[in-house]
């Protein structure tokens, strides 16, 4: 997963936690896609499943109270589009758990969340950049 | 008749793919049997679509073109077609299909998708007839990906 300069919004804390999700989702992957036997990856697959649910929640709330702190008009329909991810991922991580800790649902879940962050950081997070450059430019 | 979906279905094809793939030569032409090849196998997936339109549209993603957009997402190499890549490309037409409905939206057409699900090889569904039927074959620097949209209005 590799992170691009044109992802940027130019805010620096909520620039640096989507360069750190994008490094921990690659190690997440590069992990679970390993030929090692999953019984020898289980543990680091967990550890960085942990670290997500939690992460994901604290990333989320820095954007939110900045585009609250902006006026960004779309505030509510990009909280539930948050919202309904973290509702997934905590889903997906208690069916892990119930499951005894199933390879396959983690292959889909990875395969789901690389595909969904690209999009939510290069797509959705861009029109909150596209907003700031919109303000910029209408108050000079 | 038209399909009212074709156009919204391209625009949205091609900006998720020029945003999240990178490819920016990307064009269109209708889908003709002959262009169908059954020998590559390919990952079907149907969106189910609800509301003032009901209907469906079926991605069909060749096997190398599925990995090598997967390949491009990830950095990684893929050389079969698993539960990640298939779940990957579930997602992508997942959201080029949430974008189209945006788009309708604004025209006070209001629609909505269902999650995606994976259909046997061929992408065969049940044989319903429906007012609008239309494929379309999205080209790409790394292949192409088929589109068939199929939709009754309300």
């Amino acid at each position: 997963m590799i992170w691009k300069d044109r992802y940027k919004l130019g805010v620096t804390l909520i620039d640096e936690q989507h360069q750190e999700l994008f490094t921990r989702v690659s190690d997440f992957v590069e992990v679970l896609r390993s030929s090692v036997p999953w019984e020898q990856r289980v543990e680091k697959v967990n550890e960085t499943l942990n670290f997500m649910k939690d992460y994901v929640v604290t990333h989320f709330h820095d954007e939110e109270k900045y585009q609250k702190q902006i006026g960004y008009p779309e505030f509510a329909a990009h909280k539930k589009i948050h919202n309904d991810m973290v509702k997934y991922v905590a889903e997906v991580a208690s069916q892990y758990e119930r499951d005894g800790y199933n390879e396959q649902l983690m292959q889909q879940f990875a395969g789901k969340l690389l595909a969904w962050l690209i999009n939510h950081v290069a797509s959705e997070d861009q029109k909150v950049a596209d907003f700031v450059r919109k303000g910029v430019v209408e108050d000079e | 008749m038209n399909n009212p979906l074709y156009a919204p279905f391209f625009n949205a094809t091609r900006d998720v793919f020029k945003l999240m793939l990178d490819l920016s030569n990307i064009s269109d032409k209708p889908l003709l049997d002959k262009d169908v090849s059954a020998q590559d196998s390919k990952i079907n997936i149907e969106i189910g679509i609800i509301g003032d339109l009901q209907g469906k549209v079926i991605y069909h993603f060749p096997k190398q073109t599925s990995l090598e957009m997967v390949k491009i997402m990830s950095g990684m190499e893929f050389s079969e077609i698993d539960d990640f890549v298939t779940s990957a490309l579930g997602e992508i037409a997942n959201i080029i299909s949430g974008n189209v409905m945006s788009t309708l939206s604004v025209q006070k057409i209001s629609c909505d998708i269902l999650s995606p699900h994976i259909l046997n090889e061929t992408g065969d569904t049940t044989e319903i007839n429906y007012e609008f039927e239309s494929g379309m074959q999205i080209c790409t620097d790394i292949g192409s990906v088929d589109l068939n949209i199929i939709l009754n209005t309300k």
